[in-house]
């Protein structure tokens, strides 16, 4: 799994259109939505996944909003691109302008903490309105290291992710439990043959061309 | 922000603001309140028509258009520069609203002058153009190619904004962004670019979109057709309006105090105005993503590790509160319609981006709730009657007094509070102190308590008693003791008892002076050697043996153990001591009830002024004749007798040292003392009773 960090500017936007031509194996890029209260653990999930730390941050890392992993799934390089949100309940209405043209999201809840977890299904009822029709969900219960003084139970959450047909685990960013395997899940179940075409037409719905040639496979 | 350009999804909160056609979608403004897909038919059918009439009439629209150019243009012109003075005016107005008017005035003239600039802007661009595209790093017949399919945008784009029917701004958004595509797909399928590497063909696209975008800026940024401008007057106002809105309100974690975090928050603000001042999308994507990488710098700094979207987009939008960039709405909807539809929905710039957008919805629909603050608060702040201060303010109107009251003002509430604090820790301190006083006495009592202290009497070891007893007993038999009965006795008896004991005493003297010969000639020598000759010679004249002298000072000595000090004092009080016999015996016989130089002293006095009556006759007139004896004598000595010269390096020290020597050649040692005592007795023995 390697990580790659963004150059950053003009050109690492460049590098999100470049075609799979050259290469034997499919590669795509997915941008992935994390939403959640605040103080869940979202960003420390991703620092997890992307740098692989937790609380014990490189140099490099300046932020932990945006940020970018690219993993192999059997001939399938799949690029990550991970939004982060704001949490605050202020900022909530804001969302949508995040996932957007999001192919997947994980919607982060905190086990010890049932507010946060009635937020988590807020947040995929609007995710099932609003966002693109296929996108991929995962609803992750975090801080799973601190299970003994859980409120929300494995079992109701498994129920709930079922009956709206989203992946689940309970992860833990800080022992690293389920952290890759949320994300490989969700590559798994991402359409890897043509994913740049959802992309496309998220942000124009008012254009009559929004099946607009799109020839490469990863935007 | 609020054009079409954005999903109907992003119309939260403006439940209003439906389509009037009932669709279920939300409408704009702009589009005569329907939603874009209602609009669009709408307007289709308009141009059908009006195309139908343009058959009718012939191509007449076309040809003229060329004509219409300038005059449109400057129209459009005209327009931008009347919007900015009514800007200016709205900034006169608010003048008195404190807020940084001079900062937006020279902010303005600065926009101005970029307008006026814009006039002539191609002809040097395009050569510079020219030069960037021979150097891009693509087969010439690919520059062919990308060449022309510039100036194929660029006469549609013309074309476009010139012609005479009505026009859409989506319109124009689509027809830029289906030539994006087609580049795109020429340049990564076109034969003419199969050398070139991925890399190349992305900054092929890149140049495409840049020259395009910088050449038609003029007519692509906020068109006159839309209402980018009002909107860009309207958020301005807003947020000058919301001027009084700190980190605090925002829960935001910038420390408006701190000197390093402001220079950084001013370093993002002028990134963020910045973004007015170039042409092409990219150049403005790339300025959003430089601001947003200064607060994450920022960010990182106040809370130590890399800063969470929870972090990020507070201090966004509190650095756009603070910078209030000119023409906010024009430049968004500018990059939202016309760059590469991938560069706003992917990427890092594309994630800063929609930040901002989120920041400007944020601003545009933020109530009291949204600040943590009741809405008639929130009410009263926005329409200035309740006062505000804060130190950001006071320091973008660059009023330095100002702005140093109200960061005094927050030191001192901070030295406000330690010195409470300090307050507080002092009276804790004082209790601890009480406390600790307390608990010392206490300690103190019971360890007392348990061992108390008792001064018990000196104990003297009772052999000593028994022996100095015994002594004294000998000196009783001596006759000494009757003198020193009769000195106890009173003052008027001590004449009698003088004149009684010189009397005893003197005949003694011949028997002893005979016996102890040796003796003399030693205290013959060093009285006149030593200072103390003085107080020898009288006491030769009254006494014949010197030895009943100084035994009594040795009884002193014996018990007193005597410093030089005392030597030299009793040395000096043997003057008047030695005058009569009874001062010396009232010692020795005090000194078995620990009699003190004091008690002796009170002798002396006691005696001296009769015992000078005696004596003040006769040694005046001996002592000149004694003392120049000496002087003669001395030098005699000192060459008679060597041995005792050497002992005297100093007139002053022999006082002591010969004294001592003199005992010492008598009795070599103060256990000797105790042979004194038994020469004494021999002595005492020897006068007759």
């Amino acid at each position: 799994m390697a990580t790659t960090p963004r150059s950053g500017g003009a050109s690492g936007t460049g590098t999100a259109q470049r075609p799979n031509g050259t290469s034997q194996n499919k590669s795509c890029q997915f941008k992935l939505v994390l939403l959640g209260e605040s103080a869940v653990g979202k960003s420390s999930l991703v620092l997890r996944f992307v740098k692989g730390q937790f609380h014990e941050y490189q140099e490099s890392t300046i932020g932990a909003a945006f940020l970018t992993q690219t993993i192999c799934i059997e001939d399938t390089v799949v690029k990550f691109e991970i939004w982060d949100t704001a949490g605050q309940e202020r900022y909530h209405s804001l969302a949508p302008m995040y996932y957007r043209g999001a192919q997947a999201a994980i919607v982060v809840y905190d086990i010890q903490n049932q507010d946060s977890f009635q937020r988590a299904k807020t947040w995929v009822k609007e995710l099932h309105k609003q966002a693109s029709p296929n996108i991929v969900i995962a609803l992750a219960g975090n801080k799973a290291d601190l299970s003994n003084i859980r409120v929300v139970e494995f079992d109701e959450a498994k129920q709930y992710a079922e009956e709206n047909g989203l992946l689940f685990m309970e992860t833990s960013a800080k022992t690293g439990m389920n952290v890759n395997d949320i994300f490989l899940a969700i590559a798994k179940k991402l359409p890897k043959n043509d994913g740049a075409n959802n992309q496309g037409t998220s942000i124009r719905p008012t254009g009559t061309e929004t099946n607009r040639p799109t020839n490469n496979c990863c935007k | 922000m609020s054009t079409a350009a954005r999903p109907p999804s992003l119309r939260l909160g403006q439940q209003d603001l439906k389509c009037r056609m009932g669709c279920g979608f939300y409408g704009t403004p702009q589009n005569d309140g329907l939603c874009s897909k209602c609009y669009r038919e709408k307007f289709h059918d308009k141009q059908r028509k009006l195309k139908q009439k343009a058959g009718e009439t012939g191509p007449g629209p076309s040809s003229a258009s060329l004509d219409r150019r300038s005059p449109q243009h400057g129209h459009n012109h005209g327009k931008t520069e009347q919007q900015q003075v009514r800007k200016e005016d709205l900034s006169g107005t608010l003048q008195k609203k404190k807020f940084t008017a001079v900062l937006q005035k020279t902010l303005q003239a600065g926009a101005q002058k970029i307008t006026q600039q814009r006039g002539h802007v191609p002809d040097p661009t395009e050569d510079q153009f020219l030069l960037q595209l021979r150097q891009l790093r693509i087969p010439d017949d690919g520059k062919r190619k990308l060449k022309l399919e510039i100036q194929r945008l660029d006469t549609e784009i013309r074309k476009y904004m010139n012609g005479n029917g009505g026009k859409n701004i989506n319109e124009l958004s689509d027809l830029v962004q289906n030539a994006y595509t087609k580049v795109s797909d020429t340049v990564h399928n076109d034969p003419s670019f199969e050398i070139a590497t991925n890399e190349d063909r992305d900054s092929a696209i890149d140049f495409f979109e840049k020259v395009v975008m910088t050449q038609n800026h003029k007519f692509l940024f906020s068109p006159y057709f839309t209402t980018d401008e009002d909107s860009d007057v309207k958020v301005q106002k807003r947020i000058r309006k919301l001027s009084w809105i700190t980190a605090k309100h925002l829960d935001c974690s910038i420390d408006e105090v701190n000197s390093e975090a402001r220079d950084l928050v001013y370093n993002a603000i002028s990134e963020l105005v910045g973004i007015d001042s170039y042409y092409s999308p990219q150049e403005k994507l790339q300025c959003t993503w430089r601001c947003c990488r200064h607060i994450f710098e920022l960010l990182k700094r106040a809370t130590g590790g890399p800063a969470s979207a929870d972090d990020f987009l507070p201090a966004l939008i509190f650095v756009v509160l603070k910078a209030n960039p000119v023409r906010l709405h024009s430049n968004i909807n500018f990059v939202t319609r016309f760059t590469n539809a991938a560069r706003v929905m992917s990427g890092e710039s594309g994630y800063y981006f929609t930040n901002l957008c989120s920041a400007i919805a944020f601003i545009e629909n933020l109530n009291g709730e949204s600040l943590g603050i009741s809405s008639e608060e929130f009410e009263a702040l926005m329409s200035g009657q309740q006062a505000y201060s804060t130190p950001w303010e006071s320091a973008l109107l660059a009023c330095e007094s100002l702005h140093l009251i109200s960061e005094n003002m927050k030191r001192m509430e901070e030295l406000q509070k330690r010195n409470a604090l300090i307050s507080s820790r002092i009276t804790s301190f004082e209790m601890e102190l009480i406390d600790f006083q307390r608990e010392v006495t206490e300690r103190v009592d019971t360890v007392i308590a348990k061992a108390p202290l008792n001064l018990l009497p000196i104990k003297t070891p009772a052999f000593l008693i028994g022996q100095a007893r015994a002594h004294l007993l000998n000196e009783s038999e001596a006759g000494h003791y009757q003198a020193n009965v009769l000195s106890g006795g009173g003052g008027t008896l001590t004449s009698q008892s003088l004149t009684a004991v010189g009397g005893l005493a003197k005949p003694s003297i011949a028997p002893e002076d005979a016996g102890l010969s040796l003796k003399d000639t030693s205290m013959v020598s060093m009285g006149r050697l030593s200072p103390l000759q003085q107080n020898i010679q009288p006491a030769d004249n009254l006494f014949a043996s010197p030895i009943f002298n100084y035994t009594a000072f040795d009884s002193v000595s014996l018990l007193e153990e005597p410093s030089s000090s005392d030597v030299l004092m009793l040395g000096s009080e043997f003057h008047g001591g030695l005058t009569n016999i009874n001062y010396d015996f009232d010692l020795s016989d005090q000194s078995g009830e620990n009699s003190t130089a004091d008690d002796s002293k009170l002798n002396l006095d006691e005696f001296d002024p009769l015992a000078q009556k005696g004596p003040v006759n006769q040694p005046p007139s001996a002592l000149p004749e004694t003392s120049l004896l000496d002087s003669t004598t001395d030098s005699l000595i000192d060459s008679e007798v060597p041995g005792t010269a050497v002992l005297l390096p100093s007139p002053l020290k022999p006082e002591v040292a010969n004294y001592r020597g003199f005992s010492n050649f008598d009795i070599p040692s103060i256990s000797c003392n105790t042979g004194d005592f038994s020469s004494l007795g021999q002595d005492g023995a020897e006068p007759p009773k």
